[in-house]
């Protein structure tokens, strides 16, 4: 039921997710499930997030995008959060919560120029670069 | 009823039952905070300790209530107050939970010990026996 | 601002009116005398309003409030009714709104207290006058004239009550843009911001320049911000901290930052500290930050010709 709430489209090597509703226990789950799914269909280099439409994020909601980084990085993807807020970002460091492991950027292109940096920057052809990765 | 020191302008009450509860007591604080005049990031601020406290109640105690209150003090200084009552399990060790100590370990000590400083007061009373009661108030910047 | 927010602001609850009243010692029995006043009120209103306006003219200082025949005359209309609202034997919150907007009425044209209390001073000196006319016997003209003159007292207690409410919402606001100036964010290129700190940095101070910078930052839709410090005294773990803060929370809106301005003394100080800023970029001359924060858009300052 909550599978496919949040839209997740290929773009190019990249997935794009984007997060416009409240990410609540069951959307939530279902995202992550839906990313993980999508990424064991079919590989992509990176999974841009893009949480230009959440007015707060507080620590379930942070966590919850962790994680799906992390999982997605275990199977080899590399994660960007795109679009936090002023007042988001303000707030999560003023909580202590730091978000570090997850590379940002201001919007999606920039989110996907990072990706692409980054596969530069590691040398990893356009397949499986899993391998070359530490 | 008027108090000395801090006056109520307004109150409402809000139970916490359902997930849905969650966002709704979040969404109604955001309103009255942006009402009262604050700017986007206080008014981020008290919204997002009220979905953390509110999130904890609803997770570990399934089951309380929030009294959203509109207060002034003496300089004439707006306010928000918010009250969290339920009778769940409680936080068994809440000195280490407000030192921070607890992170991923104890999931309601890491929205505690953040949301407390976001706000300007903050008043917690937890024990496994007693459920837990949280108020906070948050200020206008002048 | 309505006058309910200045009601509000000036918190004149119903406790708050009770102390006032009981204090000016203004009871039932004055409000009965000084309804009984009206007819007497009505018969002189012009001429004291008249008089009034006669000092207000003449005097330099006051005339400059009163440019125009227009506003003359609107403003005897309103002298009117405030006077005949000495008489109306009732203390309400309409009352009190009424009056509290003349504090409000007097902030906003600039007049100062100290020219409507003079104000004040003639109209009670006109009323004497008139009442000691109007009593045959003086024992009358002496109640009447306390109870006119508690309620005077009262009025001119609202009245600076909203006059200093009105100051202080002047204050708050120039306090804003003080904040504002104090934190000037400079776009040096094509997504690159440059914040020159200068000046102590402590928690308060910490809080705006977070929050100007995130805001510059999306705004501007910035890659790149450099924060130069050489110009804050000093950087102690506080500062330290409320940099690392703020560079975290500039990484989470999608961007990187550079602190710039680090002295030999700031150097040794942070080490010695223990402060750890290995997540920080860091460079001592602007000038070396300026040149990386063009790499990192993919641009370089290069020689003409050469």
């Amino acid at each position: 039921m909550a599978r496919g709430t949040i839209p997740i489209l290929r773009v190019g090597q990249n997935l794009l997710a984007t997060v416009h509703v409240e990410l609540r226990d069951a959307v939530a789950e279902a995202f992550q499930e839906d990313v993980l799914t999508e990424l064991e269909r079919r590989r992509a280099a990176g999974l841009v997030i893009d949480v230009s439409g959440l007015d707060v994020v507080d620590t379930y909601v942070a966590r919850i995008l962790s994680e799906t980084g992390r999982m997605a990085k275990l199977m080899g993807t590399e994660t960007v959060l795109v679009g936090i807020r002023p007042d988001v970002a303000a707030t999560l460091i003023r909580m202590g919560y730091s978000m570090e492991g997850v590379l940002t950027a201001l919007n999606v292109d920039d989110g996907i120029d990072t990706l692409a940096k980054l596969r530069d920057t590691l040398n990893l052809p356009g397949k499986l670069g899993a391998e070359k990765r530490k | 009823m008027i108090l000395r020191g801090v006056d109520v302008v307004r109150r409402h009450e809000m139970p916490i039952e359902s997930e849905d509860d969650v966002v709704l007591v979040r969404r109604k604080v955001k309103l009255i905070a942006q009402s009262l005049g604050f700017d986007a990031f206080a008014s981020a601020a008290i919204t997002t300790a009220t979905s953390e406290i509110t999130r904890n109640v609803w997770v570990h105690a399934r089951r309380g209530h929030a009294v959203i209150e509109e207060v002034t003090d003496e300089t004439g200084r707006r306010g928000v107050r918010i009250e969290f009552r339920d009778e769940g399990p409680g936080i068994d060790d809440l000195p280490r939970v407000l030192a921070g100590g607890y992170s991923t370990a104890h999931s309601m000590g890491l929205g505690v010990s953040g949301s407390r400083r976001l706000v300007d007061e903050f008043e917690i009373d937890s024990a496994p026996d007693r459920g837990t009661m949280v108020r906070m108030v948050k200020w206008t910047r002048f | 601002m309505n006058s309910r927010d200045h009601l509000g602001k000036l918190q004149i609850d119903d406790h708050e009116l009770a102390s006032r009243l009981a204090f000016y010692e203004l009871d039932a029995g004055d409000l009965e005398r000084l309804a009984s006043l009206r007819p007497f009120a009505e018969g002189s209103t012009d001429e004291i309003v008249e008089a009034f306006y006669a000092l207000l003219l003449r005097h330099p200082d006051t005339r400059k409030f009163f440019p125009d025949e227009t506003t003359v005359r609107r403003v005897k209309k309103s002298q009117r009714d405030y006077f005949m609202g000495l008489f109306s034997g009732v203390i309400d919150r309409g009352y009190i709104e009424h009056r509290a907007r003349v504090g409000q009425a007097h902030e906003r044209i600039g007049m100062a207290p100290k020219w409507y209390l003079g104000a004040y001073r003639r109209y009670m000196a006109l009323l004497l006058d008139r009442l000691v006319a109007h009593f045959p016997d003086p024992a009358d003209a002496h109640a009447a004239f306390h109870s006119v003159q508690k309620l005077v007292y009262f009025d001119m207690a609202l009245a600076i009550d909203t006059y200093v409410a009105a100051n202080l919402e002047a204050l708050k606001r120039h306090q804003a843009a003080i904040r504002e100036l104090s934190t000037p964010v400079i776009r040096v290129h094509d997504r690159i911001l440059l914040l020159p700190l200068v000046g102590t940095v402590d928690s308060m101070r910490a809080h705006q320049i977070m929050e100007t910078v995130l805001m510059k930052v999306t705004e501007e839709q910035a890659k790149v911000l450099i924060l130069d410090i050489a110009g804050v005294p000093v950087v102690d773990t506080k500062v330290a901290d409320h940099l690392l803060k703020t560079t975290a929370a500039v990484r989470l809106v999608g961007a990187k930052s550079i602190i710039t301005g680090i002295s030999a003394q700031v150097a040794r100080t942070i080490i010695q500290l223990g402060v750890d800023i290995s997540a920080m970029d860091t460079q001592s001359r602007l000038s070396d930050g300026i040149e990386l924060a063009l790499s990192l858009v993919g641009k370089a300052i290069t020689v003409k010709g050469a």
